[in-house]
């Protein structure tokens, strides 16, 4: 492994909610462009762990750095102009409006006329049309209400909107759940495009095999312990599905 | 359609979408269907309706009830419900004409027509207020400023009609008679038409306000200050109510405390009628504009074609229902309230 200080560290992170210690003295981290897989049975505290990282709330004790400078987030409004963007298919975007006015919503664009402020609806039709496709998306048109898009298609929007906003670690939880065979695949293949675009991924999962095809990094949690950490190609998914099941690293280089 | 290089080096096709699909999409479509259909219904039913002199005073009906109903649709967008406008709407006529009995000096009435307009903007304020930091319902909050302002308005007048005595500047500029009976009051309403409709559709308020509307959660993840947003709607429907107030107050010169009781019902009707969902995040200015235009038709109308004035609730009741049904199934399942 490289000495290089990586993107995020956080280091022996606690966190409880009352008589339940969610997080037990956690160490995680995420390099510049890497894809990292959250793995872990329900209540293993992977969706704590992230909401610390997002700054929905603070770890107890422990510390977080980004590119080695300690950092504290109030809120996840901090975490995101520190380039730390949460995706959310559901709770980031209005169904009832276009793909567009999604794309730039709290960020929309203007251009002068006289003393006028006029949204600038060609550049947000231009711009999110071309963030979309970036990763790899189609869609036949910006002026679509996202009620009529698919769930692979709303993510593609979210998560074209955090990477062309600048988003240097895009969070996702469970971005495949609730979707069919074929979406989930999309989903997939956007997060190996983000990646591609420089950005890095942490992405919650259940499934063994989706977070195969594209992590390059396995994190472990059960119980509020890391259990291990597994390099891309190192155990096939069923090894890795093993040690979730049983909560231990069978012949793994850490315990 | 515009095409553009994308960073892949391939064409991206941005496709402009086809107008049926357009015109499906919009808040309005209903409504520009049903204000054809009465207006072709009642010019041959009634024979004097089809007339400039009846149209004029159509749309002197319109212009009053509409200035109301684009306030109340704009609120409505963003997800929020106003019933006091028309305790708003007496309030201010009732300001406006004390005032201007009082303001003896030069432009006495056009200070009596702004602070008449600070007053409602205001109360449109209290109800931000209340309604958000006391976390109840804006129906509730707007329920009891509607009782309030009417009790408060009987129990300073008790009960007794004020004429206006004023000087006629702001009378004559909001209400005076031109030719054909067109008044000022026309141009007014088409002004604000224009203005909220440039606010909805081309400003980033606007943009936030559909949002807000829409889905609260999400603007709010994205940055929106929600709860500013809200309260700006909110003084902007309580401001036009007061002006519609002042607007129709011009016109009879004369103000009382019962003056617009259930007014607010009507514009909210109008909104529906107009296509903006009742859950927020869609609708619009022009759609408002037409929903009170088939008010004023209907009115008139129903009264021309020999039918007792009395018809005109019932007539409105239908009519609300229908269009509530054909704008649902217009938009298709993209659109559920």
């Amino acid at each position: 492994m490289d000495r290089e200080e990586p993107l995020v560290r956080m280091g022996n992170i606690h966190k409880s909610f009352g008589v339940v210690k969610a997080l037990r003295g956690v160490d995680f981290e995420v390099r510049e462009n890497e894809v990292v897989a959250l793995l872990g049975d329900n209540g293993a505290g992977k969706s704590t762990l992230i909401k610390i990282l997002s700054g929905v709330f603070p770890p107890d004790q422990g510390s977080i750095y980004l590119r080695g400078k300690r950092i504290e987030f109030a809120s996840p409004e901090e975490a995101r102009i520190a380039g730390i963007e949460t995706v959310h298919q559901d709770l980031s975007l209005v169904e009832k409006m276009s793909i567009a006015r999604n794309f730039f919503l709290g960020k929309e664009p203007t251009r002068r006329i006289g003393p006028l402020a006029v949204l600038d609806v060609k550049k947000m039709n231009q711009d999110s049309q071309l963030a979309v496709s970036d990763i790899g998306m189609r869609i036949r048109s910006t002026e679509e209400l996202v009620s009529c898009l698919s769930g692979g298609q709303r993510q593609a929007i979210a998560i074209g909107r955090a990477v062309y906003f600048g988003a240097k670690i895009l969070i996702m939880d469970e971005p495949l759940r609730n979707l069919s065979i074929r979406e989930q695949r999309v989903v997939l293949n956007l997060i190996a495009e983000a990646k591609k675009k420089g950005s890095s991924v942490i992405f919650i999962t259940h499934n063994v095999y989706h977070a195969c095809s594209v992590a390059d990094r396995f994190v472990l949690l059960d119980n509020g312990v890391k259990i291990g950490e597994v390099i891309a190609g190192e155990k096939t998914p069923e090894e890795i599905a093993e040690c979730i099941a049983t909560g231990c690293m069978v012949g793994g280089e850490k315990g | 359609m515009s095409v553009a290089e994308s960073r892949r080096g391939t064409l991206v096709h941005n496709v402009t979408l086809p107008l049926k699909e357009r015109l499906r999409r919009k808040p309005e479509f209903g409504a520009v269907i049903a204000f054809l259909a009465l207006f072709v219904f009642f010019s041959l039913v009634a024979p004097r309706f089809f007339s400039l002199r009846n149209l004029t005073s159509v749309i002197t009906i319109t212009a009053e009830l509409g200035i109301m109903t684009i306030g109340a649709s704009f609120l409505m967008i963003c997800g929020e419900f106003d019933l006091s406008i028309s305790g708003n709407y007496a309030t201010a006529g009732f300001l406006f004409v004390t005032l201007g009995n009082i303001f003896s000096f030069p432009l006495g009435s056009v200070i009596a027509l702004f602070v008449a307009l600070g007053i409602s903007c205001l109360v449109g304020l209290v109800n931000a207020q209340i309604t958000l930091k006391g976390r109840i319902p804006s129906f509730i909050t707007t329920l009891g400023m509607m009782m309030f302002l009417r009790g408060i308005l009987l129990g300073i007048t008790g009960g007794q009609s004020i004429s206006y005595k004023g000087d006629s500047i702001v009378p004559t500029l909001l209400t005076g008679i031109l030719a054909h009976r067109f008044r000022p009051s026309h141009f007014w309403f088409l002004c604000l038409m224009v203005l909220f409709t440039f606010i909805l559709n081309r400003t980033v308020f606007g943009n936030r306000v559909y949002a807000t509307g829409g889905k609260k959660e999400a603007a709010r993840t994205m940055g929106v200050n929600v709860d500013r947003v809200k309260t700006i709607s909110f003084m902007l429907c309580a401001t036009l109510a007061g002006f519609s107030g002042i607007v129709a107050i011009s016109r009879f010169n004369i103000a009382n405390a019962s003056f617009g009781q259930g007014m607010e019902l009507e514009a909210i009707a109008a909104s529906v009628i107009g296509g903006t969902l009742m859950t927020g995040g869609y609708g619009s200015v022009i759609g408002a504009a037409l929903g009170a235009a088939i008010m004023g038709m209907v009115r008139t109308g129903l009264v021309m074609a020999g039918a007792p004035s009395y018809w005109y609730s019932a007539f409105v009741g239908v009519i609300l229902v229908v269009a509530a049904i054909m704008n649902l199934r217009l938009r298709g399942a993209t659109l559920e309230w």
